[in-house]
């Protein structure tokens, strides 16, 4: 019960959710404390206090109880409005009823309505109760303004708006004029600024439950109003909507794309507009208020006072929108709005064109976000969907998707599992980056299935085939997410997958998207398992995919085959290596197959010295990742001189890593990863390696492999860049220390640059078939040839977006000069531990261009 | 009284197991610890020092399981610094436990909140914060040189060795007993 920090009347109650943690639980000894004496007796005879009452009636509003769908809600909360209203003499009671419901708000915006509801039945009874609640709800609503924290913002503005009945006149309308006005600043200073697309985003959305809660002409008539205005910032296209798209046109037109592009606030002032002409329904948002009626009160047991003869109004407090606004928020790039089932012929989600799309899918999306750290709370409310929205909103709960096609006559075809995947993946595939790890959506997915299976899993399965029919369109970061989901999800759910559906693809060439799809989600599944188990779940067709050579845990070592060029020195220093020979023993190997290269006309002799001894220490380290790791820890600085001599000796390092593990693609991926961080081959190597000598012809740029190296490497320096920014940043840091390293950051930014310049100039080339090799190549190969430069140009288009998004956090304009704070006279501190550390990994990469951190490796 | 706050309305999967909150606390009881404390005085209690812990111990691995399963999937979560497989003490061979050390704290957090209790190697594995990994703790601590739970363990797990292993020594030891 640990949801709660301070219990005073109540050891063992709790509104908490217990999530699916039953190992754990058996594990437990915390009840022993509990199980002398006869407590639990005791506890049961006792009636639960308000406090406790009302907690877990707030926390649980409109949830199942116990497996079944609710049945008085309304109820439930007019009861809890009336507790709270009776007991308000009793501090805690009103502690209790503000921080709960407060709380939920904003951390389950699904419940915001019923929240609304049960402070407006309290105002029923005791109109302070409702009063209390406004007055903490603005103050933390002005201290969100301040902070510039847009999604609380939102929340507590729609709680608010929900609470509108409360207010005598305009309520929460000027609130909303004013954040106009602030975003109307933000849109006329930049073109590209997204904040006050954002806050044109939180005015929108807050509409709808003003309007739900009060619906007199004079709201709707300022509503209209605020609308018209909105227009013109809502419908213009942005000028990076180009980069978000999750299917961008590559050589095609709008009609042949798998989804239409909208961005999120066009699309919600439209739906706004539509509902303006409809009269406002507003269908989905669930009334859960109604004012009680007097006559019944009389019959109850409460003494009916004269103040109950009508709701108590309030007066709106005082919020002030900072002018400017805080406007670092991060969100760089304008919102693109994602559906998988959205617009199609049966209408298992709102249509685009529906308020409810929008309305639901952002509340969602928040829980989801909000709520990371309970992926079986998020995954029980993504399971009841259909409570939190009027009843009827959505089909009932796993009706089959066959089923809706029979449908007529104004019953709701929308399926609750559908909208709530659709929300799911609108966060995997959101570009460019996602709230959380995007392993955190792959675990709600998860939990979600596991709870409802039956229901779940042909959602997903629609869900795969609609992504998967049109890979090609795809963003290629977003296939690659999406393989990483489809491969990790399969894991969870032992491997099984309708494989028989992509059996036609099979005799498609290596390098068609819809092949490479398969190819690197196979490879993704045997990472996280193991061939021959992976070989179990394919159909025939699909084994030869997973050739018997891929059970192999070690892999052949090449140089056991005489007839390879330097076997017999590669086999001899093996052997020195096992047993940890002499430097000098090694070396004089090395040196004698530089010198048979050199007479042989090799024109670098130190790549055939450097592959032997590379080879041979992967063979050596093959048994498992901390064998390989202790084998290079030992000899890095062996392995650092060879790297120095020359480039082709660096990228040769690369070719013998990734050939020596040419089955196990992972192992090779990790094994770059430490020599980077080892700063024994560099970035840029690993770059060049990638999309120069393996470009083979462009083909490279349809390997997931490839793609891996590529962005992983990118990620590195990029964090490092990161990391530089964020200690420059350091107040804690004496200011001379953050002029070091202010004075490091234009190399470590430009060693990042230049990475996505050497990508951007190899991708456009293949983009436009002007790479060299294809130059030669291409005659009569025309399929072939046009495959390859839709991968040139889905690869530059990624790294387009990577490098603009990076220019808006590191680039020069963003970051600004280093100013010195003024002095603060501030007692003596304890250094920070880190401090030195940080500074000290400055010094050592000195001169090593956009190095790593030397780790320390297990042996 | 203190006003009442709520920290989460619902729990925290990115907090300390109860078993590892209540072997800490049976440390503290021990009389030898607390005559410690008295002498070096009060150390931070476990929640805090695990709040920036960047360790996770990992149970119910399979033993087939293999760094590199271990490591795709963990490596979901952040870079991971190392990896230390949990051994027999005996036989040096994998034992079904491991540590994974991120290089920062929140990368163990979101290990917990996200992997932890989902399938790898098809097992459903346990996470946990760990104060840390020290030389000695990747051997098994259970009598036959494994972990002490599959000792006692009497379901068969085809994953973990067949049958409890120390279940026979065990039992005619306690034969002895009588």
């Amino acid at each position: 019960m640990a949801d709660v920090d301070r219990r005073r009347d109540d050891r063992n109650g709790g509104a908490g959710f217990r999530g699916g943690r039953n190992d754990r639980r058996k594990r437990g000894r915390e009840d022993d404390e509990y199980e002398h004496g006869n407590f639990r007796n005791q506890r049961a005879r006792q009636e639960v206090p308000p406090g406790t009452r009302i907690r877990r009636v707030l926390v649980e509003a409109a949830e199942d109880v116990q497996g079944r769908e609710p049945v008085d809600v309304k109820g439930a909360l007019s009861n809890v409005g009336k507790l709270a209203a009776e007991n308000w003499g009793d501090e805690y009671v009103r502690e209790v009823f503000v921080a709960v419901a407060l709380k939920v708000v904003a951390e389950q915006p699904l419940k915001i309505p019923f929240m609304a509801a049960a402070v407006l039945y309290a105002n029923e009874y005791k109109s302070e109760a409702a009063a209390e609640v406004v007055a903490a709800a603005t103050s933390q609503l002005q201290e969100a303004l301040q902070d510039g924290a847009w999604r609380t913002v939102k929340l507590l503005l729609r709680f608010i708006a929900c609470l509108s009945p409360l207010f005598e006149e305009d309520g929460i309308v000027p609130v909303l004029n004013e954040l106009f006005d602030r975003a109307v600043d933000l849109q006329t200073a930049s073109s590209e600024d997204a904040i006050g697309i954002e806050l044109v985003k939180i005015i929108l959305l807050t509409i709808p439950y003003l309007i739900a809660a009060n619906d007199s002409n004079a709201i709707k008539e300022q509503v209209a109003e605020l609308l018209e205005k909105t227009e013109i910032v809502a419908t213009a296209p942005h000028s990076l909507d180009v980069l978000v798209n999750p299917y961008p046109a590559i050589g095609g037109d709008d009609e042949s794309r798998p989804m239409a592009f909208g961005g999120v606030i066009s699309l919600i002032q439209r739906q706004l507009q539509e509902e303006t002409n409809k009269g406002w329904p507003l269908s989905c948002i669930p009334r859960a208020f109604d004012p009680v009626k007097r006559e019944a009160e009389a019959n109850g047991d409460t003494n009916g006072n004269e103040e109950h003869a009508s709701s108590q109004k309030h007066a709106f407090p005082v919020v002030e929108v900072p002018s400017p606004v805080y406007a670092n928020s991060g969100e760089v790039f304008p919102e693109a709005f994602f559906s998988l089932y959205a617009d199609q012929d049966v209408e298992s989600v709102p249509p685009t064109t529906h308020i409810a799309c929008s309305l639901i899918r952002d509340a969602v999306v928040d829980t989801v976000n909000i709520l990371d750290f309970n992926r079986n709370a998020t995954s029980k409310y993504l399971n009841e969907l259909d409570n939190f929205w009027t009843p009827g909103t959505f089909t009932r709960r796993e009706t089959g998707f066959d089923r809706l096609k029979e449908y007529t006559g104004g019953v709701s075809t929308w399926k609750p599992e559908d909208v709530g995947i659709d929300a799911l993946f609108s966060q995997i595939f959101k570009l460019p980056t996602p709230q959380h790890r995007l392993i955190c959506y792959h675990s709600v997915i998860t939990e979600v299935c596991k709870l409802a299976p039956q229901a779940i899993a042909p959602s997903l399965g629609r869900a795969i085939r609609f992504i998967y029919r049109s890979i090609d369109q795809l963003d290629l970061e977003l296939q690659y997410r999406f393989m990483d989901w489809f491969a990790h999800h399969l894991s969870n759910f032992e491997f099984r997958w309708k494989w028989q559906e992509w059996i036609a693809d099979i005799p498609l060439p290596e390098i068609h998207p819809r092949r490479a799809f398969i190819n690197g989600a196979l490879d993704k599944e045997i990472r996280l398992s193991f061939a021959k188990r992976i070989r179990e779940t394919l159909p025939d067709p699909f084994q030869a995919l997973v050739p018997a050579s891929k059970e192999k845990d070690v892999p052949d070592f090449k140089y056991a085959d005489d007839k390879m060029p330097y076997a017999s020195e590669a086999r001899a220093l093996l052997k020195l290596l096992k047993e940890k020979a002499s430097e000098e023993q090694i070396q004089a190997i090395l040196d004698d197959v530089r010198d048979q290269a050199t007479s042989h006309g090799v024109p670098d002799p130190l790549v055939p010295s450097t592959d032997v001894y590379m080879t041979c220490i992967l063979n050596v380290g093959s048994k498992s990742m901390s064998h390989v790791i202790s084998n290079i820890d030992r000899l890095k600085d062996k392995l650092s001189a060879l790297a120095t001599q020359s480039e082709a000796a660096r990228r040769q390092i690369i070719s013998s890593v990734v050939d020596f593990w040419s089955l196990h693609p992972g192992n090779a991926a990790n094994i770059v990863d430490k020599l980077l961080n080892y700063t024994i081959i560099t970035p840029m190597s690993v770059i060049e390696w990638a999309l120069h000598e393996r470009m083979d012809r462009g083909r490279a740029l349809a390997s997931a492999q490839m793609y891996e190296l590529v962005s992983h490497t990118v990620a590195k320096v990029s964090a490092r860049v990161r990391q530089v920014l964020q200690q420059r940043a350091n107040t804690s840091l004496p200011f001379d220390q953050r002029q070091v390293i202010d004075a490091v950051l234009p190399r470590e930014r430009q060693t990042l640059r230049d990475l996505y310049a050497t990508i951007e100039d190899a991708v456009a080339s293949v983009a436009n078939g002007s790479q060299d090799e294809m130059m030669e190549r291409y005659e009569g190969e025309e399929e072939e040839r046009a495959i390859i430069m839709q991968w040139g140009e889905r690869w530059a288009r990624v790294w387009r977006r990577k490098a603009a998004v990076e220019e808006a956090v590191v680039g020069e304009a963003a970051v600004g000069e280093l100013i010195e704070p003024e002095p603060v006279p501030e007692p003596e501190q304890e250094p920070v531990a880190d401090m030195n550390d940080a500074l000290d990994a400055f010094e050592a990469e000195a001169g090593a261009g956009g190095a790593m951190d030397i780790i320390d490796e297990v042996s | 009284m203190p006003k009442f706050t709520m920290q989460n309305t619902v729990e925290r999967l990115d907090k300390p197991s109860s078993y590892a909150m209540s072997k800490y606390k049976k440390r503290r009881r021990n009389p030898a610890e607390e005559a410690l404390r008295q002498t070096r005085g009060e150390s931070p209690d476990l929640a805090t020092k695990l709040s920036s812990a960047c360790t996770l111990y990992i149970g119910n691995l399979s033993f087939y399981t293999t760094e590199e399963q271990i490591h795709e999937l963990f490596s979901k979560c952040g870079s991971i610094k190392r990896l230390i497989m949990g051994l027999d003490r005996n036989l040096k061979t994998p034992c079904g436990f491991c540590f994974v050390e991120y290089y920062l704290p929140e990368d163990a957090r979101d290990a917990l909140k996200y992997v932890g209790g989902t399938k790898l190697d098809e097992r459903v594995i346990r996470c946990d914060l760990d104060e840390g990994f020290v030389e000695g703790r990747q051997y098994g601590r259970g009598r036959s040189g494994g972990q002490v739970r599959d000792e006692y363990r009497e379901e068969f797990d085809p994953g973990r060795g067949g049958f409890g292993r120390g279940r026979d020594q065990i039992g005619e030891e306690y034969g002895q007993g009588q």
